[in-house]
């Protein structure tokens, strides 16, 4: 697996769909491929936010911290990014993220990726665009549950 | 020092001195036959004046001497000579001039080199003389007196005095007797000659002498404006962040523009000067040879001087001109020297020195500081004269904030400006010896001053206090070094003595005093940087002898942990048949790491060994052209990005400012520019060497490729060692290679880029071995020679006050001052120090300054200033500690004093 597919992939995220590819390889290049063992975890709930993780093969489970212990929330598979709202918003982990099977993520640091939102703007206008979105789809989903 | 540069010299060379002013007066006679035999070889041999009245032979080494007319005439008879024929004459007589050459070249060899090693050896006691009132200088005086400058004083300034030292006496002698030999000579030949050429002299010696006035002026002031210059610089450098902070380049670039401005100014007025000055006294060399052409031809022509005399005035005239020359320059120098002399000894005038530190051992006064520590009638005045410090014992009375933190110095004997009296039980503590202070009070305070140096010297800088004398030396190499020691006023000690008592410190050998340090650094909460530092250390396998046998043990001991609890794919292993994925190219070329600087980073592209051995490899052209990829991509992703972007340092393979060459590169090719330029192709050729497939990710290095790698190692390692180069150390699995650190020869790999979190856990890992193996003590050692760098700048804050708070206590003192020594650390972590200090000086004294009073509790003695008055004096009940001193004083000064 290349930098060529990691570009494939990042192109795959919603978020980055309309980032200019030349910025979107860049991103790849200052990420880093690793990979984590089967129930290895990528972070845990209330970790600091230091990076976001594009998952490129295998699954990952979303795990949320309860009295009655952790349960699964969510299961993300490829392509799926995780992690990027607590770089952008600067707060702890809110849930914690364990790898179900062998799995290759690649690591975002969070100074690059707010060094290269700072850079191009036409970057940071694409996440916003995205962030807008799922503002609106969280609020249609209110509307009906409220209606409901 | 001696006002007066000549007197100075005079004292402490006048052996030397009148040893070569005698060689040289020796000198002259033979000097003064060399100038006459020219004219007896024309005269007599060639013109047969010797013959002339028919005489077949005439006398050879007749040795006899006529009296001029003016002291009555007359020959005196010393050696009547052989009789030799014409051809003999002739013969006997060159060579005889041959002989006199071989002499006075002799002479002069000897008297050239006793100049020199005499200027040496005074340049070396002056610039001692120097450095030992460096060490003088008033606190008073330092507030004033700037490093660099002191600096350039006593590296350069007085570098020319030096030289002219050995010229200082010896010249005039021997180019003054020179030269009136030569002027006694014409005289002898023809009076008038030597009349006219004695009163061109005499407008020489008083024109330009005076002309140059100027030019010393000048000197004077270029001096100053160059030692004020390096001065600036290392103002600049040493506030950079300042200038960085305030965008100052501009004016600072100004700044010294203007500096340089004047500097040429000044220059180019001395170059005038001295110019002018220069061709005059040409011409008025040149003036004396017209009058004896004109005036001595005139005579030749109306027969009252001969040819032959003439020829031999205008000879030794030629031989007086350059002594003269001389003579004048050394004159120039002389007033020159005695500038700068005179600056150099206002800096270090008297009233800038203390006194003389005093050297004696006073054994009897070398006790333990114990007794009641007491202030009497203290008083310190204020900078305006205004006193601000009256009253009784420990009566303190200052502006602002600093009362504590002045009465901590004043005790730890860093400000001797008060009056009163602190005694410490009948002892008086300002008359204490420094010998005994410096072993037996510490002080700790805001600034940790360290040296460049391991972590390991400047922890033992506080008891280097004097050799031991147990260094075994060469005896001839000590007695010749012990010798000019004393010759030139410079201490005898030698600095590869030992020069710690390791006895004294409860310690056997340097390794106990090692484990000492370790424990201390360990207590105060260095521990773990100290090993983190032994593992980025390097090992030296003469001094780490134990640790170097086992290291190779550890390492297959950490490959069987990996093994063993499923890490091994944390660690990609250095093996000498497979590529390594997670090092660069580079790195699995050479398959060892280099020494020197031309196998290092890029250099190596450009190394010819390098270059020839994948060339026979026929790897050149595939590297070429993976640098041509690497070029490609990093100009497309970092485009847009602005220079000096941190990513660009972090990330990119070219450098801000390579970026627009390198997209040249490749616009050139991508026109078919046909082949490569040879320089394009060795910086194309430096991208992939640092490139690692692991971390980069390019997908450049295919199966095969890595194969040919592997392959070309050999015949690398063949290249390098044939050409008889050094400059790589090679790996060797069984083996360590002393050029890379200790973590590397542990791991014997690479770290890898691609598991999550490997770092951390590999780190772990090893860290259990060390502890298994019991090598912990053995890396924490290797840790102690971490390099410190400039005033300690490779060292957090917090690793310097740690540093400096552990030399004063190895130092094991009586009392220890601490002064804002924890102004670094937080506050739980100054807590826990102090809780330690307390614990360690159960049995000594401890005198605190606090920021505040929560950490005042466990103190037996507690003073807090307000408007510079003490205004309460707690002392402990004195049962719960009974055998202690009473100095342990936090005091409290914040917000408190006005």
């Amino acid at each position: 697996m290349t930098l060529e597919t990691e570009v494939q992939s990042l192109r795959q995220v919603p978020m980055f769909r309309d980032v200019d590819p030349a910025r979107l390889k860049l991103l790849a290049f200052t990420s880093e491929r690793v990979q984590f063992a089967d129930g290895q975890r990528f972070f845990s709930q209330g970790d600091p936010s230091d990076s976001a993780y594009v998952i490129l093969d295998g699954r990952a489970s979303v795990l949320l911290n309860t009295p009655g212990g952790e349960i699964q929330v969510a299961e993300l598979g490829s392509n799926a990014l995780v992690g990027e709202m607590g770089i952008l918003s600067d707060t702890p982990r809110s849930a914690t993220i364990m790898a179900a099977e062998p799995t290759t993520a690649l690591r975002i640091d969070k100074r690059v990726f707010l060094e290269l939102l700072a850079q191009f703007p036409q970057m940071s206008l694409a996440i916003m665009r995205e962030l807008a979105k799922r503002l609106e789809r969280t609020n249609a989903q209110l509307v009906a549950q409220s209606s409901s | 020092m001696e006002k007066s540069l000549f007197r100075y010299i005079w004292t402490h060379s006048r052996r030397d001195q009148m040893i070569i002013c005698a060689v040289v007066l020796a000198s002259l006679p033979f000097y003064f036959m060399s100038l006459d035999l020219p004219r007896q070889i024309v005269n007599q041999a060639i013109q047969g004046e010797a013959f002339r009245e028919g005489n077949p032979t005439a006398p050879f080494l007749n040795l006899s001497f006529d009296w001029p007319g003016w002291l009555g005439g007359g020959t005196w008879e010393i050696f009547e000579g052989f009789q030799v024929g014409r051809v003999g004459l002739l013969m006997g007589l060159s060579f005889i001039f041959l002989f006199f050459v071989i002499v006075n070249g002799a002479f002069k060899y000897w008297i050239n080199v006793s100049k020199g090693v005499l200027g040496e050896r005074m340049l070396r006691r002056m610039r001692f003389d120097l450095f030992a009132m460096v060490l003088r200088f008033t606190p008073d005086a330092l507030r004033t007196v700037k490093s660099s400058e002191t600096a350039t004083i006593i590296k350069d300034e007085v570098e020319p005095i030096g030289g002219f030292i050995g010229d200082a006496f010896i010249t005039p002698v021997f180019l003054g007797t020179q030269a009136i030999t030569a002027l006694v000579f014409i005289m002898v030949q023809n009076m008038w000659l030597g009349l006219i050429a004695l009163s061109v002299i005499a407008v020489q010696f008083t024109i330009i002498p005076r002309l140059r006035r100027e030019l010393l002026r000048l000197g004077k002031q270029r001096q100053l404006a160059s030692r004020q210059l390096a001065g600036r610089i290392a103002e600049v450098l040493d506030g950079i962040e300042v200038v960085h902070v305030h965008n100052a380049y501009g004016w600072e670039r100004a700044e010294i523009g203007h500096r340089l401005f004047n500097l040429f100014s000044i220059r180019l007025k001395i170059y005038n000067r001295k110019f002018f000055v220069k061709t005059l006294n040409n011409f008025l060399a040149q003036l004396t040879p017209f009058f004896f052409y004109a005036i001595g031809g005139y005579f030749a022509l109306r027969g009252t001087l001969d040819i032959g005399q003439l020829v031999a005035v205008i000879a030794a005239y030629r031989e007086l001109p350059p002594p003269l020359k001389e003579l004048i320059d050394w004159d120039q120098q002389r007033l020159d020297v005695q500038v700068k002399y005179d600056q150099v000894t206002q800096h270090f005038a008297e009233d800038r020195l203390g006194p003389l530190i005093e050297m004696r051992e006073a054994a009897e006064a070398d006790q333990p500081l114990v007794g009641a520590l007491v202030g009497e009638e203290i008083r310190v005045a204020g900078p305006h004269g205004d006193l601000i410090l009256e009253g009784g014992a420990f009566a303190v009375e200052l502006p602002g904030g600093a009362a504590a933190s002045l009465l901590a110095r004043i005790l730890a004997r860093r400000s001797l400006e008060f009056s009163g009296r602190i005694r410490i039980g009948e002892r008086d503590l300002t008359q204490l010896p420094a010998s005994v202070t410096g072993r037996r009070i510490a002080y700790a305070g805001v600034d940790p001053i360290l040296f460049p140096g391991s972590i390991r010297d400047n922890l033992v800088y506080g008891l280097r206090s004097k050799p031991l004398g147990r260094m075994k030396e060469d005896r001839q190499e000590m007695d010749r070094r012990i010798a000019e020691a004393l010759r030139t006023g410079n201490p005898i000690e030698s600095i590869s003595d030992q020069w710690v008592d390791y006895e004294r410190l409860g310690a056997k050998d340097e390794n106990e005093l090692d484990r000492i340090l370790l424990d201390l650094l360990d207590k105060v909460g260095m521990g773990d940087t100290i090993y983190l530092f032994g593992l980025a250390g390097r090992i030296d396998p003469e001094r780490h002898a134990s640790l170097a046998e086992r290291l190779v043990e550890a390492r297959h001991r950490l490959r069987d942990t990996f093994q063993s609890n499923g890490m091994a794919d944390l660690v990609e292993p250095f093996d000498p048949t497979r590529y390594n994925s997670q090092a660069t190219i580079a790195e699995n070329l050479l398959f060892g790491v280099p020494i020197s600087d031309e196998f290092r980073g890029r250099n190596l592209a450009d190394n010819a060994q390098f270059r020839s051995a994948i060339d026979r490899a026929e790897m050149t052209d595939d590297l070429v052209h993976m640098g041509l990829q690497i070029a490609e991509t990093m100009t497309e992703i970092f485009e847009g990005l602005p220079p000096g972007h941190s990513l660009f340092e972090q990330f990119s393979f070219i450098g801000a400012d390579e970026l627009t060459e390198f997209q040249a590169i490749l616009r050139r090719r991508g026109r078919g520019e046909g082949t490569l330029r040879r320089e394009d192709r060795t910086r194309l050729l430096s991208l992939p060497l640092a490139y690692i497939e692991a971390r980069h990710r390019l997908g450049l290095l295919d199966e095969a490729m890595m194969g040919r790698i592997v392959e070309a190692r050999g015949l690398v390692r063949e290249v390098l060692e044939k050409a008889g180069s050094d400059g790589v150390e090679f790996y060797d699995p069984q083996g360590i290679c002393t050029a890379a650190p200790l973590r590397d020869n542990l791991l014997f790999g690479r770290v890898s880029y691609q598991v999550a979190n490997a770092r951390a856990r590999v780190g772990e890992a090893v860290a259990a071995v060390v502890r298994e193996l019991d090598l912990q003590e053995e890396v924490d050692r290797v840790g102690l020679e971490y390099q410190v760098g400039t005033a300690g700048r490779l060292l957090s804050p917090q690793e310097r006050a740690s540093i400096n708070l552990v030399r004063c206590l190895v130092k094991r003192p009586d009392i220890l001052v601490i002064d804002g020594a924890f102004a670094s650390f937080d506050e739980a972590r100054s807590q826990q120090l102090m809780q330690l200090l307390l614990d360690m000086f159960d049995q000594q004294s401890l005198f605190m300054v606090l920021p505040n009073d929560r950490q005042a509790g466990d103190f037996d003695v507690q003073m807090r200033f307000r408007d510079g008055q003490i205004i309460t004096d707690k002392t402990a009940a004195p049962a719960s500690r009974p055998s202690k001193p009473e100095p342990d004083a936090p005091q409290r000064i914040a917000g408190e004093v006005a």
